[in-house]
């Protein structure tokens, strides 16, 4: 590995710095998220008495899960230096397939065919990119332009209800052990990518390839088969979040997430992946996570109107995200 | 004749005669007219609440909203008229038909106003090119539009339609209302996403001999032929009503459309004129949510964190509504107002699954607004190419669709407007809720 390299996979190589720093990755990068997250919980906690309690603190996990799951998915395929925009069309498409079959359709057949279809999707993408070597940012917004038409053309434009199916619901408003299903799911995906991105194999490989392609592959690193795996599991996080998100408003919506792809990459960025490829964590990615959430419930307990919203997310992004892209550009 | 609110506060001593009616009396009234004088009922009541805002508020809360959001600026150029050649709108009427994108069987409401026979029209050895251009074959209230439109022009053998998608990109509604204009289209009618940007290809169209009529929402062209508008005052005046005679008073949180346009700023405005006459309300939360479920949902599921003893939840659409429910749900706090009352959620437009709340008892109340209006479009471009062929008179500039009532789980009868319960009411647009 060369120095670089190391440099690009945070989690794994860094030395030196303090113990703290050390602990959250290179360059404190994730260390700057906790504090932030810390600052958004201390503030809210003074001026909001409610914001603090563990009912408020359920509802941030659970607006946050499905974002959280798909960051989870576009920091992996950020790492291999990549990008994924396709995923709100993939979660479109994948739910409406469900509603299709709602009508007749026994629940593992709904549910399987949601998920099938966005782990087919995806594989499409991983086959386009990694094995035809076309560009991912223009073979995933062709997908997202296709897969949200599809979702049109096949519903002919009209919303289904999956109200009568209590195995669907349950991914939206079913709990385990008391937690709602949505954050079981983000816990269980972030705990899924945090073995994925720190293991030894799979993980290496997945800097590797983003950090330096040509030299990974010299080294023997099949690269192709770590882009098709990477865009496999984001399509599957999509059709995952369009079943949950479906489930919680119990509507399934040919015309939804709206703009998601770019919320996703929004937190996979302040998270601390970098779309040059090779740097990103886990870590950073549910900080960012949380952080987002904690920014959207305070602001809307303030009443901070929808517009404001969008440009304080946006100057939280900036303020983060800035000084860890100087000190990168100093370090190259 | 300039019909908009302040000619009809002016001409309207009307309205002061009828406020000044003791309330007893209005039921009375109401009953005379259900079904089919309620238009007029609102417009008066329209006229009444205006002119009560324009004097000033009693709710400080409210006022401040009103007056920062500069409600009155819309309010007053917003038209308030009668219908067309006295048309009586009562429940029952309209045509029954499959709805030729959406396939759902569709009963359109005012299939009778400004009518035309089934059959040939205008000039029957000649062969009429009318477009209909608008945005979203991918939302159900849009669909309904393109099929009343599709369904009328398909009841005249000599039409020819083409209805086109611009999907919310005023550049391409711009660009293919210019190639009708190339193509030497007879008519065109179109739904504007927002006023300014379809002035200028409307101009152009006109200044090219086609008669061009909107529906819904208005363009920033003075020159249009005719503009079809539809009940956003009476939505939000008939909210405003209802929580008035529940007697349900406390926070609000309201879930708004986007800020400035005409289904906000009229709905919502129409329903501050009256709650605020009333103490007792506090504008606890007001979000911009943007027609969006998801965003609705956000913002409820948060304020509801924020805000202990939520009283009412206004929306100024359906889909607004339904998100603000299922976060009501998700937080168990359906029952939460102050007293163990239920929280008041209103909405807008009629969709099947906003009518199904209600008759489950979760919505309080819903203003439809219908989209089943498409026809009423093509009907008065086709009148507007017979008057320039000397075949007919010109219709009117503004084309007022009805007021509808509201539609409430138990049948009352409120300030004169009789309600009505979903059961009847055959109108509702969408997907069927199991």
């Amino acid at each position: 590995m060369s120095d670089i390299q190391k440099t690009h996979n945070p989690a794994v190589f860094v030395r030196g710095g303090s113990r703290l720093a050390r602990a959250f990755g290179s360059g404190g990068g994730d260390l700057s998220r906790l504090f932030v997250l810390i600052a958004l919980l201390v503030s809210g906690a003074l001026l909001f008495p409610g914001f603090a309690s563990p009912g408020n603190a359920m509802v941030i996990l659970t607006s946050v899960a499905g974002v959280g799951i798909l960051a989870l998915g576009m920091t992996m395929v950020i790492i291999t230096g990549e990008i994924d925009l396709s995923v709100a069309g993939i979660a479109v498409l994948s739910t409406v397939i469900g509603g299709v079959l709602l009508p007749g359709g026994s629940p593992a057949m709904v549910i399987g065919a949601v998920l099938l279809t966005g782990l087919v999707l995806g594989l499409i993408n991983g086959i386009l990119v990694a094995a035809l070597r076309l560009s991912s940012l223009i073979v995933t917004l062709a997908t997202m332009g296709i897969a949200s038409a599809l979702a049109n053309i096949i519903s002919r434009g009209q919303a289904s209800y999956p109200n009568a199916m209590p195995e669907f619901l349950w991914f939206g408003r079913g709990a385990i052990a008391g937690l709602p299903v949505p954050v079981a799911l983000f816990l269980l995906a972030a705990a899924v990518a945090l073995v994925l991105t720190g293991s030894a194999s799979f993980g290496r490989r997945l800097y590797a390839t983003g950090g330096n392609a040509r030299a990974a592959e010299l080294s023997g690193v099949q690269t192709w088969k770590v882009r098709l795996t990477v865009f496999a599991l984001s399509g599957l996080a999509a059709a995952l979040v369009g079943l949950i998100e479906s489930a919680r408003l119990g509507y399934i919506n040919p015309a939804g997430f709206v703009g998601l792809e770019l919320k996703v990459l929004a937190v996979a960025v302040l998270g601390g992946a970098a779309l040059s490829g090779g740097v990103g964590s886990v870590r950073g990615a549910v900080l960012a996570t949380l952080i987002i959430g904690c920014i959207n419930n305070l602001l809307n307990q303030a009443g901070v109107s929808f517009y404001m919203q969008q440009v304080v997310t946006g100057l939280v992004i900036l303020a983060v995200v800035a000084p860890g892209f100087s000190k990168r550009i100093d370090v190259r | 004749m300039k019909l908009t609110r302040r000619s009809v506060l002016g001409s309207a001593l009307a309205s002061t005669a009828l406020a000044a009616i003791p309330t007893g009396i209005l039921p009375h009234l109401a009953q005379a007219q259900t079904g089919g004088g309620g238009h007029s009922v609102l417009n008066a009541l329209i006229a009444q609440y205006a002119a009560a805002a324009a004097e000033g508020m009693k709710n400080a809360s409210v006022a401040a909203l009103y007056d920062r959001d500069a409600f009155t600026d819309y309010l007053e150029v917003y038209p308030v008229a009668d219908l067309v050649d006295g048309f009586d709108w009562k429940p029952g009427m309209g045509a029954t038909f499959t709805g030729p994108y959406s396939k759902l069987e569709i009963k359109a409401p005012f299939t009778d106003y400004i009518p035309l026979p089934e059959g040939p029209v205008l000039d029957p050895a000649k062969t009429y090119k009318i477009g209909f251009v608008f945005h979203g074959f991918n939302h159900p209230w849009l669909i309904a539009l393109a099929d009343t439109a599709a369904w009328e022009a398909a009841r005249h053998p000599n039409i020819e339609i083409e209805v086109v998608d611009a999907e919310f990109d005023d550049n391409k509604m711009g660009q293919i209302i210019d190639t009708w204009v190339t193509r030497q289209f007879d008519g065109i009618v179109l739904w504007p996403s927002r006023e300014a940007p379809m002035g200028p290809p409307v101009d152009r169209a006109i200044d090219a001999g086609i008669p061009v009529v909107s529906v819904d929402r208005r363009t920033s062209s003075q020159k249009i032929s005719s503009e079809v508008l539809g009940n956003f005052y009476a939505n939000g005046l008939q909210q405003g009503l209802y929580l008035k005679h529940s007697g349900q008073t406390g926070k609000i949180i309201l879930n708004r459309k986007d800020l400035g346009s005409t289904a906000d700023s009229i709905r919502t405005g129409a329903f501050l004129q009256v709650i605020g006459q009333e103490e007792g309300f506090e504008i606890a939360g007001n979000y911009h949510t943007n027609s969006q479920r998801s965003l609705a949902f956000q913002s409820t599921v948060d304020a509801l964190q924020a805000i202990r003893d939520v009283a009412v939840s206004f929306n100024t659409g359906g889909e607004e509504a339904m998100g603000a429910l299922d976060a009501i749900r998700e937080g168990n706090r359906l029952d939460s107002a102050p007293d163990g009352k239920r929280i008041a959620i209103l909405a807008n437009d009629d969709a099947k699954e906003v009518l199904h709340e209600v008759e489950q008892g979760n919505i309080a109340m819903v203003s439809p607004y219908t989209p089943l209006i498409g026809d009423i479009g093509i009907r008065t471009v086709l009148l507007h190419i017979g008057a320039k062929e000397g075949l007919n008179a010109a219709p009117p500039r503004l084309v007022l669709t009805p007021n509808l009532p509201m539609i409430t789980r138990e049948k009352m009868t409120i300030e004169g407007v009789e309600t009505m319960t979903p059961a009847e009411w055959p109108y509702a647009y969408g997907p069927a809720v199991a």
